[in-house]
């Protein structure tokens, strides 16, 4: 929720800043600043986005197979997703150790301190990882017990008729 | 290479991994197999500069701007007030779905939005005044194609990022290709409509007071397009911008309508941040790919692959379209869009054609991939909102619409113009 309210505030802060260039003066940085705001909403978002099934599967043979070879699909896809997830968090870290070692400030008028605004969006990637091996265990226990419904449910895909993928 | 990439591409696909995290599992192989140097130690930098960045926040803004506008209740007034405009011509009310949806493209950069606001509204008048159900719902999956190809478009956006091509000129691009689209769709109803009149319902004629008292429910949304795109080439705005100042004119609209409250704000931002997330993997990962792409030397293999084939560029372009159709019946469409553009649109450019027009192009033959079986988003929001009848009904009902579209896709090959006169002229 935190998050949707830093958009809304990107969005008064923009208005402000065109109304404000009309004028002939500028705020500066809202480019900078958005683009922040844009790390940060998608990082943290990413782990709700798989909570809400909302990541992307073309389920093109996973909906022609039973329930059991369902859940093995999904099983395997969660795994590997965590996986790269992990991978990607791990290799985010350098960035952000970078600018904490270093006490890098952003090449721009505002001198934005790096990690600053690099550790929020570090933290929401490493949140994404751990939400989704967190899933893949609470999945993996379902389908031993043989509830594919429910597993199905956690990490299953979306059926089309609810689909609100825009694009 | 290209041919490693391209079977690792659909195998891991078909086995149902989240298409973003192929992507990035491809880029590793790459990073493995043909790179001469580790590129995996990019990773962290690549992933912090591309969702560190201005221009794709406008994702979030439109996608923000339409989630408000169909809970606003617009969508309703607007379907009324081109009823009263357009149920005269053979067709009747499905004029109203197409030009419903060609109003609602023009705030909206998204498709299935589109489709899913319009068939809301119109199907309850469907069955009252005895349409079709084929045509009137292939109307409106159609229509909602418009979506992304009339400005603002998020797909678009994305391949703009994606190609470093410029935003402004790929929505100026897509204004007339969406417009005669629009219009080749209600040409193809009047066609059907007059060989078959008992398809089209009753078509009705209006008092030319009520038609002009009407307009006023119009203005709005035309306000709100001018607005988005009015500021972009007045220079008063970015395309991020524009989508900022989009979202607050739908807040004031929706506002006027009595529409806003904390609850439903609160519902359009989750919804917005859910479906920026599920973008933005997909956006991350293709451009990971296009960076192990273009460091392992995809430029040099293409061309090479290109001499070898001897092939015409228009052959090969010929042949993409074909790609596209065949791909657009199992892969989702934004997918479709940002895992084949790393591959086809250097090949494109290398051929010499104009990255701005093959975006247009593509975005054609992603809207057929909209509508086709059994992957096609469109059919399926049409056919949540019809409630009863077959599913078979929205695919047979698309058809004559497809046909529309392909001869689209051949004009704008015969006369890249189409898309071209635009923004040449206004440089």
């Amino acid at each position: 929720m935190l998050i949707g309210v830093l958009l809304l505030v990107c969005v008064v802060f923009i208005l402000a800043e065109i109304v404000i260039r009309q004028l002939g003066a500028s705020l500066g940085g809202t480019d900078e600043i958005s683009g922040y705001v844009m790390a940060i909403v998608t990082s943290w978002g990413m782990g709700f986005a798989l909570l809400e099934l909302s990541h992307v599967r073309i389920d093109f043979l996973r909906g022609r197979v039973n329930a059991l070879g369902r859940s093995l699909f999904d099983l395997f896809s969660m795994f590997v997703l965590s996986s790269t997830i992990t991978l990607i968090a791990v290799r985010s870290w350098p960035v952000v150790e970078r600018s904490l070692v270093n006490s890098s400030r952003a090449n721009t008028p505002l001198e934005t301190p790096l990690a600053l605004v690099q550790l929020p969006w570090f933290a929401g990637w490493l949140w994404f990882a751990i939400v989704a091996w967190f899933t893949l265990y609470a999945a993996i226990r379902l389908v031993l017990r043989g509830e594919f419904e429910q597993s199905e449910a956690a990490i299953g895909t979306f059926g089309e008729e609810n689909a609100e993928i825009h694009t | 290479m290209i041919s490693s990439v391209t079977i690792g591409l659909l195998g891991l696909l078909t086995l149902s991994i989240p298409v973003g995290i192929v992507l990035f599992l491809l880029g590793f192989g790459i990073d493995a197999f043909f790179s001469p140097f580790p590129l995996i130690k990019g990773l962290g930098n690549l992933v912090w500069s591309t969702s560190n960045n201005a221009t794709l926040i406008a994702i979030p803004f439109f996608v923000l701007l339409g989630e408000i506008l169909v809970r606003s209740g617009i969508a309703t007034r607007t379907y009324a007030a081109l009823d009263r405009w357009v149920s005269w011509l053979p067709g009747g009310l499905v004029h109203a779905n197409v030009a419903t949806s060609t109003m609602f493209s023009a705030i909206s950069g998204s498709s299935v939005a589109t489709a899913a606001t319009v068939a809301t509204v119109a199907m309850p008048q469907a069955e009252k005044l005895g349409y079709d159900p084929k045509l009137f719902s292939g109307a409106i999956a159609a229509g909602g194609t418009l979506g992304i190809m009339i400005p603002p478009s998020i797909n678009l956006i994305v391949y703009g990022f994606l190609t470093q091509s410029s935003i402004p000129q790929l929505f100026l691009a897509g204004l007339i290709p969406g417009l005669l689209l629009a219009f080749g769709f209600m040409v193809v109803t009047i066609l059907i409509c007059m060989a078959r009149p008992e398809l089209g319902g009753v078509r009705r004629v209006f008092p030319i007071a009520e038609m002009i008292r009407a307009l006023v429910q119009l203005i709005p949304i035309i306000i709100l397009f001018s607005a988005i795109i009015g500021t972009i080439y007045k220079g008063w705005a970015t395309p991020t911008e524009a989508a900022a100042v989009g979202v607050a004119g739908a807040v004031l609209i929706a506002a006027a309508f009595g529409g806003v409250s904390i609850q439903m704000i609160s519902e359009s931002v989750v919804g917005t941040i859910k479906i920026t997330s599920m973008i933005m993997l997909v956006v991350i990962g293709a451009s990971f790919l296009n960076f192990t792409l273009a460091s392992a030397g995809l430029g040099a293999e293409l061309k090479a692959i290109l001499d070898g084939l001897g092939l015409s560029p228009l052959m090969t372009i010929l042949v993409i379209v074909c790609i596209y159709i065949v791909l657009g019946f199992f892969i989702e469409t934004l997918s479709l869009m940002v895992v084949t553009i790393p591959i086809i649109v250097p090949l494109v450019a290398e051929l010499g054609y104009n990255v701005i027009w093959f975006g247009i192009l593509m975005i054609v033959l992603i809207e057929m991939a909209l509508i086709s079986p059994p992957v096609g988003l469109n059919l399926y929001v049409v056919q949540g909102a019809r409630k009863s009848g077959k599913m078979s009904e929205v695919m047979l009902g698309t058809i004559p619409f497809v046909i529309a579209m392909l001869i689209m896709v051949a004009a704008l090959i015969a006369f890249p113009q189409i898309a071209l006169f635009l923004p040449e002229s206004l440089q």
